[in-house]
């Protein structure tokens, strides 16, 4: 019987697979292993930013450039939680000036972030763990994340929130 | 003439509308299998024609306004043409052959009025023309590289070219060009080989939004795209394309006034301009709805009592107190924007259709002139 | 704590208002149909990315933006064995009434307490702001009324022992 368990429907050739949606839309998939090196260089610099009391350079290297693409999850984690500590060691009264400072693309990406963030707030432990991965990262702060969400919603509108909705190159 | 003119047509959506030659009647779809056609009178309109042959929701009407033909498609997946019958003064309808198996979700006239194109959820689009020797209108398929619903069309001046808007997230120019029935095209930026089926260009916004509506410049030279990522692409074939990111909601339909000037309209309610600035880049100019404010949306909540009345109580009454309604012109979606009155190019008037069941005729000159001066 | 609140329900609202732009979609892969796309979920292109906004580890929001329909989970705060049956009641009170709230959806998705399913016949019907509002209210209300029936269940509880108790000391 499990020809019933068969989904015909998937070899519609003209069907887009969920695959095929970040070519799509425009995403370019790279090496994990290349992706992971870029990353790790930029926590580096990330943190030497962050060290020198630069905040403001500081989120703008770590969202600059995030790795994109279905096989580079281990980059992607780390990226993440390189984001989350700018995030948050800015202070709440340099939010607001500082995201004026950004561009929309930059905005964009910022927001792809806090989104993440909060997807994964508290509930890091039923992540599945991969062989190369880092450790399994820890709870972001939603309190700060909302604080960030709410500022930017403020200055780059609803727009901003529509295109992390349609844009299939996740962070 | 009025500023503005609204009229209330349904209560539930107008799904889309089309203006006949002289603007005396209109056809719309009040969210059904019908079409109705208004006739304007001296107090304002009245139903004539109710046009009733397909059996699920009209998607799309258009009026060949020099042929006064009309053609209708629908979620049933077919197309009719309608003729008037001068005899008895009724709509005729001839069917055509579509060959679609899913709903048929867009159609328009081509320029000369000889095609008409419709676009399908059967991942690909009919370019149909008249064939004298069966008496029926005959169709071809536009198939490649087409990979999901499409959702819009819009015919280039040349009556040759399409472009079309579709769900998985690109937009795309066509070749429509039907032997017998077409001349041979002048070349365009967008290629001079032109066999039917030809990819003159694959285009998307970058955002991964289904593109939810494209339109020719007046001239043919560029194609403006906008798809769900509230993003407006204005592309320029082998030069540099200049995509406007808004804060707005998307953007359902979009209309070009000039070769200059373009509107957009869609989840905000309002008609939004965009203007090229020094014939450089594109830049969102202001909202063409005077009476739109800042939206008021933190009031108390009569949603919820409403339902709270409609569990306990099992009242149902729709409350249409000011503080429900929104400033704006329109009460709902945008779905549609069509010229009203001037030339391709040049256009004085505009009307919109959308979800809160009004048509609202804009004066868009009137308009311009009560906003110069005010920036955003 | 209702500092936290605020920002959350903002950036609730904000998100509901970018994914509730929706309109009518007929299905690609079964003729003559029209389904909510994000539960049928035939077509991977017309199903955007889900959105998570999290509060902390026990309260969230889990929106499933899709081209005709979005569904929306609200996990509730439960900080008990009381609470979680209290919460447990109450949402199943409202489901198996689901079709006098309209938008409700029967069954909860998994991880969740409540689901809404928002179609595109909603909005066309109802102002969206409102519906907003409505979601809105609930999140507001429901953590209200738990801790209410939390409190009186609590003082019953106490009544009882004592009367209990009193009939005892009285022998």
């Amino acid at each position: 019987m499990s020809f019933r368990t068969i989904d015909v429907d998937a070899l519609d050739e003209e069907q887009l697979a969920q695959e095929e949606l970040f070519v799509y839309s425009d995403g370019i998939e790279i090496d994990p292993q290349e992706a992971l090196n870029n990353v790790q260089t930029k926590s580096i610099e990330v943190r030497n930013l962050l060290t020198k009391n630069n905040p403001e350079n500081a989120l703008i290297t770590a969202i600059n450039d995030p790795p994109y693409g279905l096989n580079t999850t281990a980059a992607k984690e780390l990226n993440a939680k390189i984001v989350m500590e700018v995030l948050n060691s800015i202070k709440a009264t340099d939010i607001l000036p500082l995201i004026k400072k950004l561009s929309i693309e930059q905005q964009d990406i910022l927001m792809k972030y806090i989104y993440r963030g909060m997807a994964f707030s508290g509930k890091a432990s039923d992540k599945p763990k991969t062989g190369a991965s880092p450790p399994p990262p820890e709870p972001f702060n939603s309190a700060v994340l909302l604080n960030w969400h709410e500022k930017l919603t403020e200055i780059a509108g609803v727009g901003c929130i529509v295109r992390v909705i349609t844009d299939r190159k996740t962070v | 003439m009025s500023q503005t003119e609204i009229r209330q047509f349904n209560f539930g959506p107008i799904t889309t509308h089309a203006f006949n030659k002289d603007r005396t009647q209109v056809a719309i779809c009040p969210n059904n299998n019908e079409v109705q056609i208004h006739q304007r009178t001296a107090g304002g309109w009245s139903l004539i024609h109710t046009l009733v042959e397909h059996d699920k929701l009209v998607t799309s009407i258009d009026w060949a306004v020099e042929s006064n033909q009309i053609v209708t498609c629908s979620q049933d997946r077919n197309a009719y043409v309608w003729n008037f019958d001068q005899t008895n003064g009724k709509w005729k309808p001839t069917l055509v052959l579509l060959r679609f198996n899913r709903a048929a979700t867009f159609v328009r006239w081509s320029p000369n009025e000889t095609k008409f194109a419709v676009a399908s959820g059967a991942r690909c689009i009919a370019v149909c023309y008249f064939d004298e020797v069966n008496d029926w209108w005959n169709s071809k398929h536009l198939k490649k590289p087409i990979r999901s619903t499409v959702l819009s069309l819009d015919w280039h001046s040349n009556n040759i070219l399409l472009a079309a808007g579709c769900a998985d997230f690109k937009a795309r120019v066509f070749s429509a060009y039907i032997k017998g029935v077409d001349q041979r095209p002048a070349p365009t930026p967008w290629g001079d080989k032109l066999p039917f089926n030809t990819v003159c260009g694959e285009f998307s916004n970058g955002g991964g939004g289904w593109i939810h509506s494209v339109a020719f410049l007046p001239s043919g030279d560029a194609l403006a795209i906008t798809g769900h990522d509230s993003q407006i692409t204005i592309i320029y074939p082998g030069q540099e394309s200049y995509a406007i990111k808004t804060n707005n909601l998307p953007f359902l339909s979009l209309l070009w006034v000039n070769e200059n000037q373009l509107i957009a309209a869609g989840y905000d309610c309002v008609p939004i301009l965009f203007e090229r600035q020094n014939d450089q880049s594109w830049e969102f100019s202001k909202i063409l709805d005077a009476s739109s404010k800042k939206k008021n949306i933190n009031e108390s909540s009569t949603a919820f009592n409403r339902f709270r009345d409609l569990d306990a109580r099992g009242i149902s009454s729709r409350s249409g107190s000011d503080e429900t309604e929104l400033k704006t012109i329109h009460q709902n979606t945008i779905t549609s924007l069509r010229p009203y009155n001037g030339t391709p190019g040049d256009i004085s008037h505009f009307s919109s259709s959308g979800l809160d069941g009004r048509l609202v005729i804009w004066n868009f000159q009137s308009l311009e002139s009560q906003f110069k001066g005010l920036k955003v | 704590m209702s500092n936290t609140l605020r920002p959350y329900l903002a950036a609730v609202r904000s998100t509901l208002t970018a994914a509730l732009c929706l309109e009518n979609f007929p299905s690609q892969v079964v003729e003559r149909h029209n389904k909510p796309e994000v539960e049928a979920r035939s077509s991977p292109e017309v199903v955007a990315n889900a959105l998570t906004i999290s509060r902390n580890e026990n309260e969230r929001v889990f929106i499933e933006p899709s081209v005709n329909s979005i569904r929306i989970s609200i996990k509730i705060k439960q900080a008990d064995d009381i609470e979680r049956i209290l919460c447990h009641k109450f949402t199943r009170f409202m489901m198996i009434r689901a079709e006098n709230f309209i938008i409700l959806r029967r069954k909860p998705i998994m991880g969740y307490d409540i689901s809404f399913l928002v179609t595109n016949f909603h909005t066309e019907q109802m102002y969206k702001h409102k519906l907003v509002d409505f979601i809105i209210q609930f999140m507001e209300e429901v953590d209200r009324e738990i801790s209410e029936m939390k409190l009186s269940l609590n003082s019953r509880a106490r009544l009882v022992a004592e009367s209990y108790l009193l009939e005892l000391y009285s022998k």
